[in-house]
């Protein structure tokens, strides 16, 4: 079966993109500098849709680009679909 | 990678050799167009703006003008003029004579109408492309090379793909001393304090945010919250969360190169490294101020494919998207979707996108040039319109 890839975009970062649609325990690897690791999802996501390859505790940081993109609102394991339903967003024009 | 480029007077290198045909305000704009179906290697530069602007306005349409004529694409400039607008000609011109190259005005109310103008206008422009075909590309350094970016028609594929690839040629571009512009304030909106993070002056920083702060504030006199504004159903669906989210994935287009200046719309960079300009979203005003920029050609990222280009400046459009590569493939100029599936590394691909602008720098045509899908532009303006 093609493998399925979630896509680490700032080393640091603690949520992937996934380019293929992956379901529900469905494996994926994440290229990390010149390695690769694998992970398991707990949900469905889409193609384009971010899983937490860290835990991230309520309250705690969602990182992409190596910038906080939001907060989660709940607790987040790894291997969860991070989205709407739990992040909140805390952007203000200052 | 050799960079062939048209030498000017004030030492830029054109990527493309035209005579601008340069209506100072949207009124004349039929003279300029019929000179360009009378004399070949003409361009025309038609917008609606340079009349009843309050003074700011005024002042950013003619900074602009000036700026358009100066790009080094512009072998030679006739401007056009009606006689009672309020952009004034004498200003165009002198500002466009600093940079020595040949140009001329007609004006409609002083040769007394539309035939008249088009008759010693194009009399004028056959001259100055007559003298513009003499002049011969040049090898010169990849450090005269100034490439501005946008995306338009985004989706999830842009910050994956096309616009990492893209800020991967902006770095490899500013290490060799070439300049890059970035601008779209309103996607910037949300990713304005990772923008000051990287500016090596906080001053710049600041302006920057000040660029989203009075694109927000413009919105609520409207009654718009323009944060909302930019956060659509279908960016949901493809996954983005945040709005912080979605303007990173923007602003990778110039990576985490450090940022040398925060630009007016439509001011000229003061060296060369990577610069922010006040550009809204929209792509006709866009790519005006890119090229007002002195930039020679734009990388213009897409996700579902935007066909436009712009008449002063080619655009290389960059699709990560292996079905509208497939789909509108007749506009794409190059295929970058090998990123996301792993197949290829975003620096590899930065290595094929820097050695296809390098080669429309030096002539080769772009989709939209080919298909005549660049004809049209425009200016922008911040406050009413009169």
């Amino acid at each position: 079966m093609k493998k399925k890839y979630a896509k680490l975009i700032v080393p640091n970062d603690n949520v992937v993109t996934s380019v293929a649609d992956i379901d529900e325990n469905d494996v994926f690897n994440v290229i990390i500098g010149d390695r690769e690791k694998t992970f398991a999802s707990n949900h469905n996501v889409p193609f384009g849709h971010k899983i937490a390859i860290q835990e991230i505790k309520k309250g705690g940081e969602i990182v992409k680009y190596g910038h906080v993109i939001g907060i989660a609102s709940i607790d987040i394991k790894v291997g969860d679909w991070v989205h709407i339903h739990n992040v909140m967003d805390n952007y203000e024009v200052r | 990678m050799e960079f062939y480029g048209f030498p000017r007077p004030d030492g830029q290198y054109g990527a493309r050799n035209f005579v601008a045909l340069m209506p100072i305000v949207g009124c004349v704009n039929a003279v300029a167009l019929h000179i360009e179906k009378l004399i070949r290697g003409t361009r025309s530069i038609t917008h609606h703006q340079g009349c009843l602007h309050p003074p700011l306005d005024t002042e950013q349409v003619t900074r602009t003008l000036v700026n358009l004529g100066k790009n080094p694409n512009c072998a030679a400039v006739l401007l056009i003029g009606l006689g009672c607008e309020m952009v004034k000609l004498e200003e165009v011109l002198e500002g466009i004579r600093e940079s020595k190259k040949p140009v001329e005005a007609v004006m409609v109310h002083e040769l007394g109408g539309m035939l008249e103008t088009v008759s010693k206008g194009a009399q004028m422009a056959a001259d100055m492309v007559l003298e513009a075909s003499k002049i011969r590309r040049e090898k010169t350094g990849l450090n005269n090379l100034v490439f501005c970016t946008k995306c338009g028609s985004s989706d999830t594929t842009s910050g994956l793909s096309s616009n990492l690839v893209v800020g991967e040629v902006c770095r490899m571009l500013t290490e060799i001393g070439g300049t890059f512009i970035q601008g779209e304030v309103c996607d910037i909106m949300g990713g304005e304090y990772a923008l000051k993070e990287l500016c090596v002056n906080p001053e710049e920083g600041d302006k920057i945010v000040g660029f989203v702060k009075d694109l927000y504030e413009r919105g609520l006199a409207v009654g718009a919250d323009t944060r909302g504004c930019q956060m659509t159903a279908g960016n949901v669906a493809g996954g983005l969360t945040t709005l912080v989210e979605k303007a990173l994935g923007a602003n990778a287009k110039g990576q985490m190169v450090p940022i040398q200046s925060a630009l007016l719309y439509g001011e000229r960079p003061g060296g060369p490294g990577r610069h922010i300009m006040a550009t809204p979203g929209h792509g006709f005003e866009n790519l005006t101020g890119g090229a007002a920029g002195g930039a020679q050609l734009i990388l213009f990222t897409t996700g579902r494919g935007a066909p436009n280009g712009h008449p002063v400046i080619p655009a290389v459009k960059v699709c990560g998207n292996a079905k509208t590569n497939l789909t509108m493939g007749s506009h794409i100029d190059i295929d970058v979707s090998s990123v996301i599936e792993e197949a290829e590394s975003i620096q590899q691909a930065g290595q094929r996108l820097f050695e296809l602008a390098v080669d429309v720098a030096s002539g080769r045509l772009t989709k939209a040039e080919i298909l005549n899908f660049d004809s049209q532009m425009e200016i922008l303006i911040k406050g009413p319109v009169m």
